[in-house]
């Protein structure tokens, strides 16, 4: 529903949230009210909290310490004498607990552990690298890929294998004159190309008065993008992931 | 004197008249009186004094920059109407004289934690502006002044809704649609009395248990209240069936769909609703039970042309979820389902003309690959019909993303995440009739968030991923002229004659830039000459 970088932005306030202790608060929550409303809070035979109305217009336990010490015997729900501490911890945990749950990048997935993307086969792995994968007509196991597994968290190493982004394309301009410059692309659209050349100076042309060659060193993983499967995404990974 | 003699009484005029609702039935070239320019969403324009000879020589008639500190860059489609353009963002409100540029007023709304992600303009009622707030209001503004009438809440903003649509106005409903999927919400579609504030009815996006579409929700779950189903793109209207139109989002959690089994009635669905009493009458889902975030409210446009050899009443939506469907917007009856865009995550439609998910390709613990990735094929931004072309322009993305099923337990929210890959946007032109692409202009790498808008004069305009503003041939795609504004078109393109001139409105990040052929050119050709092609 929303544009990236956004998510970005929601995510990191998120966590940052989240990574102040609400241990204390997890632990307070689970002890008093989990059983009724599970140990996360997301409801078991009494109700949801982390899609109250009222959990979600507490300040610091201002609405939550109410209901907690006052109970609500109409509907079943005992009294508990939790002190102004014990009352702000949970609905510090409550507050992260739903932060969490409506933050798009949740978990952060850097941290996302091994287990879980290890569903593919090395062998497959290595089959598809050397072979229909062409993958090693560019790259190799004992060259520039040596030890990638220790250079990258799990996850960073399968995303970068699904498409590894940050490589710039290598630009040549011929001036009318004859005059070559070539260097890294710094700036490329319709109408105008950028380059930085060998001592560091960034130069703009209009496209209409040079010739322009592009080599694009994605090329390939651009076109890998359509061909992968999610299996071969998996078998290389696996396969990768053994390169320590 | 004279020029100033016509200020004055344009000044009168707006004063007395404001916009009276049944304008908005036969929109004027001097106007853009609603979110689309008209009730049908193509966003076409029958000026044809810029045109393909001479669009070339586009000058800036005037610029106005948005001096706030909050701005996070015009998105919103202005409107015009006696001479004075009104647009926003998220807590802000301008009027501005069209022909000059110069600020009639500024309204600037309190401080709130609305989520200000966008905000996409107005709806206006004789003299009254209705602008959504970020934290989920409703306000009626005075037009002469931006002074409030009246503010009235639509939703609860500590449960996570926000809001950022331009209202539509339909007689004397004023139609408000709302946003917020990040928490576990339902979405609606508000009516209200454009003099009072009083709610008329309002229509839930997500059936009672019991009703129909209940059943495509799980029994005995709370997941149907909680199910998502926002409204946040305006919808069109077709006056002689009096039937509403309106794209419907994603449903929630989002990601991960194990809570919710069955199609999610009505999320992700275009439906047509009477505007006098919110009664639902027929619907189409395009996404089925969606786990990848993509919603359908983009812009159902309407369009009355032939389909194999006969005349019909058509509907079109190019989706996000990258299909092209073309319906019969009397009955809701599929015309025509085929994807635009590169997708990998459906290999055909059911015999209802609703694409089958693959659900290999659902996120997954391990991740997935899918075309396209969150952000989609296209987004809200609106697409544009001409119908001298037949042809519908839309901003589309070819695009790859890893979707992740993150969710440990119950999932709320948003239970999983897509890391997007790979992406890179064009301006596709659609044949309405096979859904096949006549031509597509590069818009460069990235996802693009310009809206179109095409004229009689033979041009398309929108924006490309480097903040150029262009103009490019209607029929071949061509770019005729551009301009770099300096930042990001995000927002929609209008056009607009006053005093025989016609004037060309793109925003640029905080910038309103307005072009128009030079004065002395206009003078010399007469009006007859540069109206011809």
């Amino acid at each position: 529903m929303l544009p990236a970088q956004f998510l970005v932005v929601t995510g990191i306030a998120v966590h940052g949230i989240y990574a102040q202790d609400v241990a204390a608060g997890k632990r307070q929550f689970a002890q008093t009210c989990g059983f009724c409303h599970g140990p996360d809070g997301r409801g078991a035979s009494g109700p949801d909290l982390l899609r109250s109305s009222l959990v979600s217009h507490d300040v610091n336990g201002n609405l939550i310490g109410e209901v907690v010490r006052n109970g609500r015997p109409a509907k079943g729900m005992p009294a508990f004498p939790l002190s102004d501490a014990e009352i702000k911890a949970i609905a510090d945990f409550l507050h992260a607990e739903a932060k969490l749950a409506a933050s798009v990048t949740q978990r952060n997935p850097s941290e996302y552990p091994l287990e879980k993307l290890l569903v593919g086969n090395a062998e497959a792995g290595k089959a598809y690298f050397n072979g229909a994968g062409r993958c090693s007509a560019c790259h190799s196991v004992i060259g520039d890929l040596a030890h990638i597994a220790s250079k990258y968290k799990p996850f960073d190493l399968q995303t970068r294998i699904a498409f590894p982004s940050g490589a710039d394309p290598k630009v040549t301009v011929t001036e009318k004159s004859g005059k070559q410059y070539s260097g890294d692309q710094v700036y490329s659209d319709e109408f105008l190309i950028s380059l930085r050349d060998a001592q560091g100076w960034v130069h703009t042309w209009k496209r209409s008065d040079v010739k322009v060659e592009v080599e694009n060193p994605l090329a390939a993983h651009e076109k890998l993008l359509a061909a992968y499967t999610d299996r071969n995404i998996h078998d290389l990974f696996a396969y990768l992931v053994t390169l320590k | 004197m004279k020029l100033s003699l016509i200020f004055v009484l344009g000044a009168i005029g707006a004063y007395a008249q404001g916009l009276d609702p049944t304008s908005l039935l036969h929109p004027t070239p001097d106007s853009w009186p609603t979110y689309n320019g008209d009730y049908s969403g193509k966003r076409f324009s029958s000026l044809r004094q810029i045109n393909r000879s001479n669009v070339g020589m586009l000058t800036m008639a005037w610029a106005f920059q948005i001096n706030i500190a909050t701005g996070i860059g015009l998105k919103s489609t202005p409107l015009l109407v006696n001479g004075t353009l009104y647009f926003t963002e998220p807590d802000d409100v301008w009027a501005v004289d069209a022909r000059t540029g110069r600020q009639n007023w500024h309204y600037h709304y309190r401080a709130n934690e609305g989520l200000h992600i966008g905000q996409r303009g107005l709806g206006m009622y004789k003299g009254r502006l209705y602008f959504e707030t970020p934290d989920a209001h409703l306000l009626c503004l005075d037009a002469k002044s931006g002074e409030v009438q009246w503010d009235v809440l639509l939703a609860d903003v500590k449960l996570g809704y926000w809001a950022t649509m331009a209202p539509l106005i339909i007689g004397n409903h004023v139609l408000a649609g709302i946003s917020g999927d990040f928490n576990d919400l339902h979405g609606f579609i508000d009516s209200f009395d454009p003099e009072t504030g009083k709610l008329q009815w309002r229509w839930d996006a997500l059936p009672k248990p019991g009703e129909p579409g209940s059943e495509t929700w799980p029994a005995n779950s709370d997941a149907i209240a909680h199910g998502g189903g926002m409204t946040w793109i305006t919808g069109t209207y077709d006056p002689d069936l009096n039937l509403l139109y309106w794209g419907t989002a994603n449903p929630n959690p989002v990601l991960v769909g194990n809570t919710r089994p069955g199609d999610n009635l009505y999320t992700c669905s275009i439906v047509a609703l009477d505007p006098d009493t919110g009664k639902l009458v027929w619907y189409f889902q395009v996404s089925p039970h969606d786990v990848h975030d993509w919603d359908a409210v983009q812009t159902p446009v309407l369009v009355d042309a032939e389909f194999k050899g006969e005349p019909h009443k058509l509907l079109l939506q190019a989706s996000r979820n990258g299909y092209y469907f073309v319906l019969d917007r009397t009955n809701g009856k599929p015309l025509l389902s085929v994807p635009y865009e590169e997708i990998n995550w459906s290999s055909g439609v059911d015999s209802r003309g609703r694409p089958t998910s693959n659900p290999e390709k659902d996120p997954s613990a391990a991740g997935t690959l899918v075309a396209p990735d969150a952000i989609g094929a296209t987004n809200w931004m609106a697409p544009s019909f001409n119908p001298e072309t037949g042809l519908l322009y839309v901003d589309s993305h070819r695009c790859f993303g890893l979707y992740y099923d993150l969710s440990e337990g119950r999932p709320e929210g948003f239970g999983g995440t897509n890391l997007y890959l790979w992406s890179r946007s064009a301006l596709r032109a659609i044949e309405y009739q096979t859904g096949k692409t006549r031509w597509e202009h590069d818009l460069g790498p990235g996802h693009n968030w310009a809206s179109v808008l095409s004229t009689a004069g033979g041009l398309v305009f929108t924006g490309d991923n480097h903040g150029n503003m262009l103009a490019l041939d209607a029929a071949t795609g061509e770019t005729l002229w551009h301009a770099s504004g300096g930042g990001a078109v995000q927002g929609a393109p209008i056009t607009y004659e006053l005093d025989g001139q016609q004037y060309v409105l793109i925003g640029s990040n905080n910038v309103l830039y307005s072009w128009a052929l030079p004065e002395k050119l206009i003078a010399e050709s007469g009006r007859g000459a540069t109206e011809s092609k």
